[in-house]
């Protein structure tokens, strides 16, 4: 059988196509990353109990009016930059000692003996809300949560490896107050300083803890729960950052404005 | 006597082009690597404030775990001026919301609406509660917080309780 030449297909308007589908990846996308300060609303309830009294030491205030000027802790403040300077100054003041008579958040020690006796009566209170006819689920739910909590207060202690564990008052949190007039620029400034303030204070706890920065350690819990990795790669850093976060806690509270 | 010919008797021979569609097939996948597709083209000009120590939303974006919504001043002058004339200077821009009238796409009040039918959309293999699905606002520097606290009441009405604050990073230093 006579062999015919196969002719070579002409690749001249390969160029055109791989020039086309360039051009339509370079309109549809974008380069800029999206950026921004992940925050959680609180959930909407009906019943409102009278709210607890919280003293004034256990409040980190930032206040900003229709103006655009700040006030924080009854302070004026003429520069923004300084409120993440504040703000651990509020953390830190208490943390090594309790001093009464200055007007930051106290702070608490709680050892491993404690620890494991308040898991026990959680365990207890449990079971004694689960014997109550007609309990309701949200009840069981919520006592679940206490025990969660001190069972992750107590993994963490252990990873901390000493003997006990400083905490910050309960109470103590970051409230940001700003009017309907305040513009969003300095409202954004505002998240920006206290995101700048706790990522100042963890970091600086990760490094003498775990000898590496909170940023290294996040992005590489991030990078784990992207991945396809096992469960327990995925989990490797969780206790890590438990345990910074509860070392200090990062419990903002934004007021709506009137 | 020179030691060149001058030879211009032939034509220069054609450049070779045929490695043009490497060149551009490998740009076009560097574009497709290093960015990420654009979620809509809002009606109203949205330049964002500077912040630092930020979250990257991308991960988010490529689990769908995230809406974003839009304020900003409208882009078109006549729309701008009807809705200064009701005190209104910065808009609410919500892409694909289903509107019974033109105005929705700009209304607080929609939002409810707008962040349902979007959740209802997700890919199935979605697990994320409405609690966790992100609501990122992306808004004007100029922005009065009033209607960022008004967007907030209506996410909280519908239990979509997770936002964010969109900000342009100034560097991570």
């Amino acid at each position: 059988m006579a062999r015919r030449d196969i002719p070579e297909i002409n690749a001249g308007s390969m160029a055109d196509i791989a020039f086309l589908l360039l051009i339509f990846f370079l309109v549809t996308t974008t380069m800029d990353r999206d950026q921004a300060y992940i925050r959680n609303i609180p959930k909407l309830i009906e019943q409102v109990e009278e709210p607890q009294d919280v003293e004034e030491r256990n409040i980190f205030a930032i206040k900003a009016n229709s103006q655009n000027q700040l006030m924080v802790r009854k302070d004026i403040m003429e520069n923004p930059d300084d409120i993440s300077d504040r703000m651990i100054e509020f953390y830190r003041e208490n943390e090594i000692s309790n001093d009464p008579s200055n007007n930051f958040p106290m702070y608490s020690t709680i050892t491993m003996g404690e620890i494991d006796a308040a898991i026990d009566v959680a365990y207890d209170d449990y079971d004694a809300t689960d014997a109550i006819p007609g309990r309701s689920d949200d009840i069981m739910d919520f006592k679940q949560g206490v025990i969660d909590e001190w069972q992750k207060k107590k993994n963490a202690l252990i990873l901390y490896g000493k003997n006990e564990l400083r905490e910050i008052h309960v109470q103590a949190h970051v409230r940001i107050e700003v009017q309907s007039g305040t513009e969003y620029y300095l409202f954004a400034k505002i998240q920006s300083e206290v995101e700048e303030a706790i990522y100042t204070l963890r970091d600086d706890a990760a490094k003498e803890i775990f000898g590496e920065s909170y940023g290294t350690i996040k992005k590489r819990y991030d990078m784990d729960k992207k991945g396809d990795a096992k469960k327990e790669v995925k989990k490797r850093d969780k206790p890590k950052l438990d345990l910074l976060k509860i070392l200090y806690p990062d419990r903002f509270i934004e007021v709506t404005p009137n | 006597m020179s030691k060149f010919k001058k030879d211009n008797k032939k034509a220069a021979p054609g450049v070779n082009t045929s490695s043009l569609p490497d060149i551009v097939f490998m740009l076009l996948f560097f574009f497709m690597v290093a960015t990420t597709s654009k979620e809509s083209d809002p009606t109203v000009k949205v330049e964002q404030p500077e912040g630092v120590r930020t979250t990257d939303m991308t991960p988010y974006k490529q689990r769908s775990e995230i809406d974003f919504l839009y304020v900003g001043k409208p882009m078109n002058p006549a729309r701008a001026q009807k809705y200064a004339e009701m005190g209104m200077e910065y808009l609410l821009f919500l892409d694909n919301v289903a509107q019974s009238n033109p105005d929705d796409l700009y209304n607080v009040t929609a939002i409810g609406r707008w962040k349902i039918d979007k959740f209802e959309s997700k890919p199935s293999r979605m697990t994320e509660t409405i609690e966790g699905v992100i609501t990122c606002v992306k808004a004007d520097q100029g922005t009065p917080s009033g209607l960022i606290f008004d967007i907030r009441k209506e996410l909280q009405s519908i239990d979509a309780l997770t936002i964010a604050y969109a900000v342009r990073d100034n560097g991570n230093i």
